[in-house]
């Protein structure tokens, strides 16, 4: 299957300074796939490679199979970009900048009348497109930059922070905005610096930083292939030795606390366990009041690969 | 979605249609300049003392406005004139672009940069073609009300045309200082000082040194002789001072539409005693003149243009 986006050892520098070291990234198509990294990752660098802003200094890019070498708008036909705080002439008012984008994408009269106000409706802009965009809030702007990328129903949208800017409200509603256009078919190539927001919408995630990537896998394969073995915490009445040291003979446990009536279970697997732990457990005469198997959150799986790629 | 169907249709939509909407988002984004329409005010009102004024003053002596025939055919916005609609029009065209981001959105649509680039020198082109018939119909009317009978009124839009060509060419050196800088100030700055150099230069070096013909070749007022040659067959030629350079195409275009045999004789002055007789430096025919203003013209249009393209063409959108 062809994938949506696939640069290998790209780079770009600027001056002395690599931005982007030897990148090779992979977006499936009909995912949501997360690009993480901390400020100045070379996030936003990379997503201008890939939407043509930038000329890279190596290496080979890929958008929906086509090659971006020089100038390519028949790539951009197909694909949606909305950049990091978006700014639009603030002489145009919201629906002429996207009947005008429209045109641009060869979209017919007939076709903007009907897609302009479904889009206006789905960010929340409809009653202000006939407002100047002068006017517009950094918010208003920001959620016309989402309205502009899906203009023709692209078949990939790549997504510079959508959620800079936005009140918590709008966060919530971009996140679901996403989760819907995904829905529809399209891949989503979302940059973001929130870690709850990529975890919540993303199917995969690729991290990097300092232009380097340090990881590029699913979302659940990134957490359990980092986190190690997961931490399973029960909670059992009438705790006993018994029960503490027939837990501790199961040849998945690495280590063994007790916290009142609260077991945490090291487990050397990250495979669920729950059903022999319960098991053993009632077979020693306990009974288990709650139990949870705990990974560790994408943000502690980023913090431990950018502390590593830090030397720390 | 409901238009992936139609979109499997549109894999190559037309070239016309896209470009179309290039110049509406630049004209849309030209007609609201306060700047722009700032300018076409003040344009209206020099148009408006020039018709006005002269009668103003002959009633304060107490005389009527003799007529004038040529009134609206010798019209022009003048280099002043030619130089500020340039820099309104296109001073924030491309610069002005990078300078909000506006280019980023821009340049991620399915548009070629070198589409992007015709279309706004194009948006220009109908912006100042418009405002210039405009500003030009008012003056005929204008002067038909103050002056009389106009002659010659078919040869006002080949006026038109010069005059557009002479704008055209500050026009393209400000777009070609604005991509490269990607700075307004500087584009506006850089333009203003060419043409403030020229403009104070050229009547020094034309009057008073031997290198008259260099004018000739530079952007601006040009170069300034003075008709009065007897032609053949046609009489005698009215005296008259004539420019070359940029800026007189419109005239001198009337000038050869009206009088083919004019030559223009370009002087030097070597001194202020009196008897003393001015230089004459060389002759040429009006033809020449004018041939050679609209080649220097389309030259340095062309010239300023590429860089300008190749400038958009290579530029990277850091910011």
């Amino acid at each position: 299957m062809e994938l949506a986006i696939e640069t290998s050892g790209l780079t770009k520098r600027y001056g002395s300074l690599t931005a982007v070291n030897k990148l090779d990234l992979k977006v499936e198509p009909n995912t949501i796939h997360g690009f993480m990294g901390p400020n100045g990752a070379g996030k936003t660098t990379t997503i201008k490679v890939l939407v043509g802003l930038l000329k890279p200094d190596g290496g080979a890019v890929k958008v929906l199979g086509q090659e971006v070498r020089g100038d390519r708008p028949d790539v951009r036909l197909r694909m949606g970009y909305m950049p990091e705080l978006p700014k639009f002439p603030k002489h145009l008012k919201g629906w002429e900048l996207l009947d005008i984008y429209g045109e641009m994408y060869g979209m017919t009269t007939q076709e903007r009348k009907e897609q302009i106000p479904r889009l206006l409706e789905m960010v929340g802009l409809r009653g202000r497109e006939r407002d100047l965009l002068g006017k517009y809030s950094k918010g208003m702007q920001q959620r016309l930059g989402i309205a502009q990328a899906l203009l023709d129903e692209p078949e990939l949208v790549i997504l510079d922070e959508p959620s800079l800017g936005l009140d918590p409200v709008g966060m919530v509603e971009v996140r679901e905005l996403v989760k819907g256009i995904a829905k529809e078919g399209v891949t989503v190539f979302i940059s973001s610096h929130l870690l709850f927001e990529v975890e919540q919408i993303c199917s995969h995630v690729t991290i990097i930083h300092r232009g380097v990537s340090l990881v590029s896998d699913t979302l659940q394969n990134v957490s359990s292939k980092l986190s190690g073995p997961a931490t399973l915490h029960v909670e059992v009445t009438k705790l006993s030795e018994g029960i503490v040291e027939a837990v501790k003979k199961l040849p998945f446990v690495s280590n063994l606390t007790q916290e009142g009536n609260t077991l945490m279970i090291e487990l050397k697997t990250s495979d669920d366990v729950r059903p022999q732990v319960s098991q053993e457990i009632t077979k020693s005469g306990g009974v288990i009041v709650s139990m949870n198997q705990k990974g560790r959150t994408l943000e502690e799986v980023f913090m431990q690969l950018v502390t590593k790629s830090q030397g720390g | 979605m409901s238009g992936v169907k139609n979109k499997e249709v549109r894999t190559n939509p037309s070239w016309t249609t896209r470009f179309l909407a290039v110049v509406r988002y630049e004209l849309l984004w030209d007609i609201r300049k306060k700047k722009f329409l700032g300018m076409v005010i003040v344009a209206f009102v020099f148009a408006t003392l020039g018709l006005a004024l002269p009668v103003i003053l002959s009633n304060m002596v107490g005389q009527s406005v003799g007529p004038n025939p040529d009134y609206a055919v010798s019209s022009g916005a003048g280099s002043l004139g030619f130089f500020l609609f340039a820099l309104v029009t296109a001073m924030n065209s491309i610069s002005g672009e990078f300078e909000s981001g506006t280019i980023v959105p821009l340049l991620t649509k399915p548009v070629s940069r070198t589409m992007v680039f015709l279309g706004k020198l194009f948006a220009a082109f109908i912006i100042l073609f418009a405002t210039y018939v405009v500003l030009f119909v008012y003056t005929t009317i204008g002067g038909t009300i103050v002056y009389g009978p106009q002659n010659n009124l078919q040869l006002v839009p080949l006026t038109l045309i010069g005059n557009i060509l002479s704008t055209f060419v500050w026009v393209a050196i400000v777009l070609a200082i604005g991509s490269l800088s990607k700075s307004s100030l500087i584009a506006a700055l850089g333009t203003f000082g060419i043409f403030i150099a020229l403009f104070i230069s050229a009547p020094i070096v034309s009057v008073f040194s031997e290198q008259a013909w260099v004018l000739t070749y530079l952007p601006g007022s040009g170069a300034t002789g003075v008709s009065g040659s007897v032609s053949q067959g046609q009489g005698m030629v009215p005296t008259k001072s004539i420019s070359t350079g940029t800026d007189n195409i419109a005239a001198n275009l009337i000038n050869y539409i009206l009088y083919p045999s004019m030559n223009v004789t370009f002087y030097k002055i070597s001194g202020f005693q009196p008897g003393q007789s001015p230089q004459i430096l060389y002759e040429e025919p009006i033809s020449l003149v004018l041939a050679t203003s609209i080649a220097v013209a389309f030259t340095y249009i062309l010239a300023f243009l590429l860089i300008s393209w190749y400038a958009l063409k290579r530029a990277q959108v850091l910011e």
